[in-house]
């Protein structure tokens, strides 16, 4: 037999991801079932993120209603809705709450789809439309943040588009001014104003959500085509339908999710665990306040970066970028054991980094 | 020891010290005294979190400048209004300073400036002084506990996070309970369903295919 | 006169049927002392209509005697507005539901004809006389939201005055025609009670409660498993029922208090003028900072010098503020020499406005008490300030615009003051050039 010819290996590699064949009722309802087994609980990470998303869809909109994207109006717009709209300040709350419950879910269902090696043939795909919405949730995160026009909004921005220019210094002087360039281009206007409100504005409320439903869309069709993955290296056998059971139980956490949601917004406000020096409206002829730093979930990259020497912060994040995209073919021989090994010290890190990630700031710079 | 007014002698002694106190506050204010960095650093001290200017004035820099809120830019109305409250020295007068918001004008009003300025040298004080039954912005956590734990006294979403819960779950008690309860039904009845599944399930499970 | 039968007198006539009419059928034909079940006749459209019926007109009447028993705590228990959606609801809910029901029972009375056979007068009247009354309870309900609450201020007070004998219709005279029509059916109903088979609701079978289960021990081992794997198909049956009902019913309330949120969030705040006049003023304000900001930005666009002040305006030891090219703070002072010494007032520790009084030649930012010296802007040793407050280069000019001084930033300062002729000089920033521009 000859060798298949590229276009045939590609046709192949595609036709073996998203097989027409399977596309009937039969193998996506009837058949479909899920793997009982010591890591079936984090089969509902993935669900509960999507949930997330879907409440700041909603939430997001109900705020948009109130909004006012202009440099002048944005922050009194956002009192206004806090203080006189009725069930306002709830709505607010429950976006900014529901922001970060959804980043914790998606790097829970990223850390243990890691660790029980679901990016095996044929599920590459989903693998990576999972990374590229890893990367879209941080965005939506950081333009999110800007809107409110806060002074922690604008300064913890202007703070992560410096580093943006950091980079030009290690390029060869032909591109050195690229970053700057980019820089230039997020903003729109060389320093942060109108122009960059209006951008993050589109980005935040319809860019990415757009991107991120298209690529949600390929991320569940996939999951449909080929099922749960085996999960464990002996799969116990037991199985339990998708529909109804998993589906009701899906259902069921997610129920318990709301009732968490709703009561953590309605008691605790979510502006109340930051300094209100930095909730005051952003005044750029005044002085900058202290303590302005990023979101939580951006800490994993801020702390290192205020530590360590930036071009080790820089390849680092370039090697962890190229590895989660290659990780499917990266780990092809991997075994579970170190894939879990190697998803626990990730989740160490991160756990370690969020949670002292200022005390370990100060312990090293002396304060 | 003050001078019993009656006395003709005591009487221009009491305008003479009047008047030096006049002049000498008004060498307070050429060299800018009338800014009180104290009271706002011992609450970020005491409290671990960053306060500013914003605590007591409108403008989150301070009264000095010539920004929103700044002495720099008031009309001479204002000024005048700015002189009032200075001249405030006892408690009581209702306070309206252009450069101060609510709660500045809330501390001379409770206080006044004499005891404001003894303070400075003990701004620990300030709490007990202005008593904890005051609470501008309604959330549940009286203004001087909010000097004390670094957070914004007029914004009811700044408090505390945890004082915040716990008020918040006391004033929203009803509501907490009616959901819970709502829910607590919702997910009786899918443990219920699903558990009526789960029993159909092992009846089937002989003829469903492994997934690799 | 109607009305006056209607409240005063219809109440008591009502009672005395319904009292002497039960005591005399119970005693004198015993037998008839029944509900007259016709299960046996057509069972399987029963379930659909009596269930949902007597459900949801038992827990209604419960709670409308609990209404009548205790006013007070009924009162307490719907103070919290969820409480008060969540019982509102619920009656509504179950009205629908018993009146569905009542629906089946009549529909199959009238169509099937076993049933037609043992089919009275007044078995038709009752369930028409019923039928009415939910459905005049619900119109009240629909049409007079929050009954719950209104009722104890009004019907409860009537009833009880009806109950010790000094019926006040005062409490209900103003309500509209559907309530009243609600009251008047009530009695109705008690006065056909001894005369049909309603008579049966004073046979509740209160000994269920604690009467043994019974078992059903089947001889053949045959019958013994089916009845077996029947039961727990029913019991699976029941669970997944109640399941549902009880997610139905939660997941109901959690619709109303999430849609009684969601509705005045879409409706606006319902502002005071006092509070529209607020909010508009802030705005002006806001609008107003907006306008001179932009003003300031053109006019540093368009003009390459910018005046500061007379020279005479300035002084040694109070600065003047303005804003500078960059649109930062900036102070004004009078040097030596009489010439102008300006520089930035932006705070090199972390950009506060440094204030403009001079004592002993500095100038103190008092956010975190930094001391600058005037002529070099450099900050006193101590300060948390490290960096010196740049100076900002000048140009005098004459009444004529001939340039008299001037000051490159950074650079020496060239020309000479005339005293006699300070009157008439001014200073001026000039715009700084980019390289290459």
């Amino acid at each position: 037999m000859s060798r298949p010819s590229l276009t045939q290996s590609i046709a192949g590699f595609f036709t073996e991801r998203f097989p027409a064949a399977k596309l009937n009722w039969n193998d996506l309802v009837v058949k479909k079932s899920v793997p009982e087994h010591q890591m079936s609980w984090a089969y509902y990470l993935g669900g509960l993120a999507l949930f997330f998303f879907i409440v700041q869809v909603i939430t997001g909109l109900l705020l948009l209603l109130y909004y006012e994207p202009t440099v002048s109006d944005a922050h009194a717009s956002v009192q206004y809705l806090t203080d006189y709209v009725p069930n306002g300040a709830l709505i607010r709350n429950m976006h900014a709450w529901s922001a970060s419950f959804m980043i914790f879910f998606v790097l829970c269902h990223f850390l243990t789809t890691m660790a029980m090696k679901a990016f095996g043939r044929p599920r590459e795909i989903t693998w990576l439309a999972g990374v590229i919405m890893l990367f879209t949730v941080f965005a939506f995160g950081f333009t999110g943040y800007l809107l409110p026009w806060s002074q922690i909004s604008v300064n913890a921005t202007k703070v992560v588009l410096q580093s943006i220019e950091q980079v030009g210094q290690y390029l060869p002087a032909a591109l050195a001014g690229l970053p700057t360039t980019i820089r230039y281009a997020i903003q729109g206007e060389p320093s942060i104003g109108q122009a960059t409100l209006s951008r993050f504005f589109a980005i935040h409320v319809l860019v990415l959500p757009l991107a991120l439903a298209l690529v949600l869309g390929l991320h569940l069709l996939s999951i449909q085509l080929h099922g749960m993955s085996q999960g464990v290296d002996k799969p116990t056998g037991r199985l339990m339908r998708f529909f109804p059971t998993y589906l009701m139980k899906d259902l069921r956490a997610w129920t318990a999710a709301l009732l968490v949601l709703f009561l953590v917004a309605l008691t605790v406000p979510f502006d109340s665990f930051l300094p209100f020096t930095l909730l005051q409206p952003f005044n750029p002829m005044g002085s900058t306040p202290q303590g302005i730093k990023p979101e939580w979930y951006f800490y994993p990259v801020y702390y290192p970066m205020e530590l360590l020497p930036f071009w080790v912060v820089m390849l680092g994040m370039g090697a962890l970028t190229v590895g989660l995209l290659l990780a499917p073919w990266l780990f092809r021989g991997a075994r579970r054991r170190t894939l879990a090994a190697l998803s626990g010290l990730a989740a160490l890190y991160l756990v370690v980094i969020i949670l002292f990630g200022h005390q370990i700031y100060v312990l090293v710079k002396g304060g | 020891m003050k001078c019993k007014m009656e006395n003709e002698k005591c009487k221009v002694q009491n305008v003479l010290i009047l008047r030096i106190a006049f002049i000498v506050s008004l060498g307070m204010l050429a060299s800018g005294i009338w800014a009180f960095p104290e009271f706002q650093a011992y609450s970020a001290r005491h409290s671990g979190r960053p306060v500013n200017c914003g605590l007591c004035h409108v403008n989150p820099d301070g009264p000095s400048g010539n920004g929103p809120g700044q002495l720099g830019r008031l009309t001479p109305e204002e000024m005048r209004r700015v002189n009032q409250s200075r001249g405030a020295r006892e408690p009581g007068q209702a306070i309206d300073n252009p450069i101060l918001n609510p709660f500045g004008d809330h501390i001379i009003q409770a206080i006044g400036t004499k005891k404001l300025f003894d303070l400075r040298r003990d701004p620990a004080g300030l709490a007990p002084a202005l008593g904890f039954k005051s609470d501008l912005d309604g959330d549940g956590i009286p203004d001087a506990q909010e000097y004390l734990d670094g957070t914004d006294p007029l914004n009811p979403s700044h408090g505390a996070p945890g004082k915040l819960l716990l008020l918040n779950l006391r004033w929203n008690a009803a509501e907490v309970l009616f959901a819970l309860l709502a829910f607590g039904l919702v997910l009786a009845g899918l443990a219920g369903v699903i558990r009526r599944m789960i029993a159909r399930d092992e009846l089937e499970h002989g003829s469903t295919e492994d997934n690799a | 006169m109607l009305e006056n039968f209607l409240f005063n007198g219809l109440p008591y006539l009502a009672i005395t049927i319904a009292v002497v009419g039960t005591v005399y059928r119970v005693r004198a034909r015993r037998f008839s002392y029944s509900s007259l079940s016709s299960q046996f006749l057509e069972g399987r459209n029963l379930v659909w209509g009596s269930v949902p019926w007597h459900v949801g007109i038992l827990l209604i009447l419960l709670a409308h005697l609990f209404e009548l028993v205790a006013p007070g705590a009924w009162r307490t228990l719907l103070t919290p507005r969820p409480a008060l959606l969540a019982i509102e609801g619920l009656g509504m809910a179950l009205a629908w539901f018993s009146l569905a029901g009542l629906a089946v029972l009549i529909i199959r009375r009238v169509l099937n004809s076993r049933v037609q056979a043992v089919t009275s007068l007044m078995d038709l009247a009752l369930l028409g006389l019923l039928f009415l009354q939910v459905a005049l309870g619900l119109g009240t309900a629909l049409s007079l939201r929050w009954g719950a609450a209104w009722s104890t201020g009004t019907v409860v007070p009537y009833l009880w005055g009806v109950l010790s004998l000094r019926p006040d219709p005062a409490f209900i005279a103003g309500m509209p025609l559907v309530m009243k029509a609600h009251i008047v059916g009530a009695w109705l109903i008690l006065i056909v009670l001894p005369f049909s088979r309603l008579l049966h609701l004073f046979a509740f079978p209160w000994r269920y409660w604690f009467r043994a289960p019974q078992r059903v021990i089947w001889s053949s081992v045959r019958h013994r498993e089916a009845a077996a794997s029947l039961m727990a198909a029913e019991e699976s049956r029941r669970k997944f029922l109640l399941g549902t009902g009880s997610a139905l019913v939660g997941g109901g309330l959690l619709a109303l208090l999430g849609l009684d949120k969601l509705a005045p969030y879409l409706l606006g705040p319902r502002l005071t003028s006092a509070q529209q006049a607020d909010l508009l003023e802030t705005r002006l304000v806001r609008q107003q900072a907006t306008v001179e900001q932009q003003q300031l930005a053109l006019e540093r666009a368009r003009n390459e010098f910018i005046k500061v002040a007379g020279l005479a305006e300035l002084s040694p030891t109070v600065g003047k503020y303005f804003i500078d090219y960059e649109m930062l703070p900036a102070l004004a002072f009078l040097g030596p020499n009489g010439l102008p010494q300006l520089l930035s007032a932006k705070c090199t520790h972390l950009g506060c406005t440094v204030g403009n009084q001079v004592n002993d030649g500095k100038i103190l930012c008092p956010c975190h008490i930094s001391y600058f010296d005037i002529t070099t802007g450099i900050p006193t040793p101590g300060s948390p300030a490290k960096l010196p407050l740049p100076i900002l280069g000048w140009l005098v000019r004459d009444a004529s615009g001939r340039e008299v001084a001037s000051r490159a930033p950074g650079g020496e300062v060239r020309g000479q003051i005339d005293q006699a002729a300070l009157p008439s000089y001014s200073v001026y920033i000039v715009k700084p050039h980019m390289e290459g521009v």
